[in-house]
């Protein structure tokens, strides 16, 4: 079956999984889910799990990898090889690699890296349970981490995706829609400043299409920032 | 990457507290630290399971691949266990390839599930020389703070046995459970201050010496057995370890038990 040949939205507009077009699956933030580490959230977003655990800021090794202005900031993001139906191989693959810059780069928009200079922040994102849009998932987790581990940040960043399947433009793919979908628009979204740290798409959108995904995104990510906000200040978020 | 000094300063520490039969935490010489387990957590695995001992959080998850059985085997099926020790459980842990370390670790706990015979490899062969079931075992680790023997060996046969062998998703049926018929537990003791003690925080790996692991079945049948790092021991200090195994072994049993319903 190719692009378009399955009915994902049905005459009333209703998606697989019974949400509208604008709606984002159920979502849960728990913080300090690594007790070993500075800081840690563990994110719940439809059946997608993410762990992130951030270490530091502390001496950077070797010395070579040190800056002498600011904080080096290593980010991880790596699936569990039972994480998805076919089980990945352990280890770096190409994928995981692109991952991890741009979330790094995403994520060095908002910390205040100056403040550490010769150091390192490790930030590490393991998805357990992968359902679609884990690189939105992992870097919305990593955020909320470092605001857990006390590091200081102009502000978080929320990541969400909007795609259009069956022709339909709609907010934060599942499984299913993501695998059938024609397009998908990953964004990183800073709630505080409205401003981007991170953008990705790939499919085909018309620029009518594209800027419904955007404003779906925009929106989503005010929403999703307020849970985010609210986990910080009590430890957990629809727990 | 950690400085010798605080070892040394940490040892001396743990002489004194075993001296007055003190551990770091306030547990006596053969008491575990609280274990949580948890099974069928993961959507996407065949089995799963998540263990907490203290501080030590672990995952395990299994697949099933097909393969070609080996061929002085042609009618059975295989098992595979990898241990993970991912940069995310500890600031001790650095990227890159498995450690020596990590590879023990996951040789040791499969030892101790394969060598129970628990798993019938006979029973997962689809086609004789032709196709017959992997089944893998990947335990990962989100939280190291010692002892991840232990939670890494509970999790694993936790998680084998509510695996379910997905025949539709290879078009080969209907799912069926995978048959495990034992439930081997291991039980691993860390030479700290000077005398053994059960189920070591990772500050009590740090300032301790040499570790011994047992696996037991049921009938207090010994299936694996690991002696890791420097440091010697007596063959009373080994028989009053497996005295201790066995019982808490039935109790660790008792707990994957209980979670299963009618077994």
């Amino acid at each position: 079956m190719g692009y378009g040949d399955v009915q994902m939205i049905d005459e009333n507009g209703i998606r697989v999984d019974g949400r509208k077009a604008g709606d984002v699956r159920p979502i849960s933030i728990e913080l300090g889910v690594v007790p070993v580490a500075d800081g840690s959230c563990r994110m719940t977003w439809g059946t997608n799990e993410v762990i992130v655990a951030v270490y530091g800021p502390m001496e950077a090794h070797p010395r070579k990898i040190q800056r002498q202005d600011r904080a080096v900031l290593d980010v991880r993001y790596n699936m569990a090889p039972f994480s998805t139906s076919d089980r990945i191989r352990p280890g770096f693959n190409r994928r995981s690699r692109e991952i991890s810059k741009v979330t790094s780069d995403a994520l060095e928009s908002v910390v205040l890296l100056e403040l550490y200079p010769r150091s390192k922040i490790r930030v590490e994102i393991e998805i357990i349970c992968a359902e679609a849009g884990t690189r939105c998932v992992g870097l919305t987790a990593a955020s909320v981490a470092l605001a857990d581990a006390g590091i200081p940040m102009t502000d978080l960043v929320v990541s969400v995706a909007s795609g259009k399947i069956n022709g339909v433009v709609v907010c934060d793919l599942n499984k299913s829609e993501d695998n059938y979908g024609e397009a998908d628009l990953p964004m990183g979204i800073l709630p505080n400043s409205g401003e981007l740290s991170f953008l990705q798409m790939d499919g085909d959108l018309s620029q009518e299409e594209f800027q419904e995904a955007w404003d779906y995104n925009m929106e989503a990510a005010m929403v999703i920032g307020g849970y985010c906000a609210e986990a910080l200040k009590n430890g957990g978020y629809n727990l | 990457m950690s400085i010798p000094l605080v070892p040394q300063l940490l040892r001396s520490h743990l002489i004194e507290l075993a001296e007055n039969d003190q551990r770091l935490d306030g547990r006596g010489q053969w008491d575990g630290r609280e274990v949580q387990l948890e099974v069928g957590i993961l959507a996407n695995a065949e089995g799963s399971a998540k263990v907490r001992m203290g501080d030590t959080i672990v995952y395990a998850g299994v697949k099933f691949q097909t393969m070609t059985p080996y061929s002085d085997r042609p009618n059975q099926g295989g098992l595979m266990c990898s241990a993970e020790l991912r940069p995310v459980a500890g600031r001790q842990h650095e990227p890159g390839p498995p450690s020596p370390e990590s590879i023990e670790l996951g040789r040791v706990v499969d030892r101790g599930i394969r060598e129970s015979g628990c798993i019938d490899t006979e029973a997962l062969c689809i086609i004789p020389g032709e196709k017959a079931w992997q089944v893998i075992l990947d335990l990962y680790a989100i939280s190291d703070d010692g002892n991840l023997f232990d939670a890494f060996a509970l999790a694993g046969i936790a998680a084998l046995r509510n695996s379910v062998i997905p025949l539709a998703k290879f078009e080969l049926g209907e799912d069926i459970p995978l048959n495990v018929s034992k439930t081997p537990i291991m039980c691993s003791y860390h030479r700290v201050g000077g005398r053994y003690v059960y189920d070591a925080s990772g500050r009590e790996e740090l300032g301790g010496d040499e570790r011994i692991h047992i696996t037991l079945g049921a009938d207090a049948h010994v299936h694996s057995l690991q002696k890791g790092l420097k440091g010697t021991f007596t063959a009373g200090e080994f028989a009053d370890l497996m005295k201790q195994a066995r019982t808490k072994g039935d109790e660790l049993r008792d707990l994957v038990h209980s979670l299963e319903g009618g077994n």
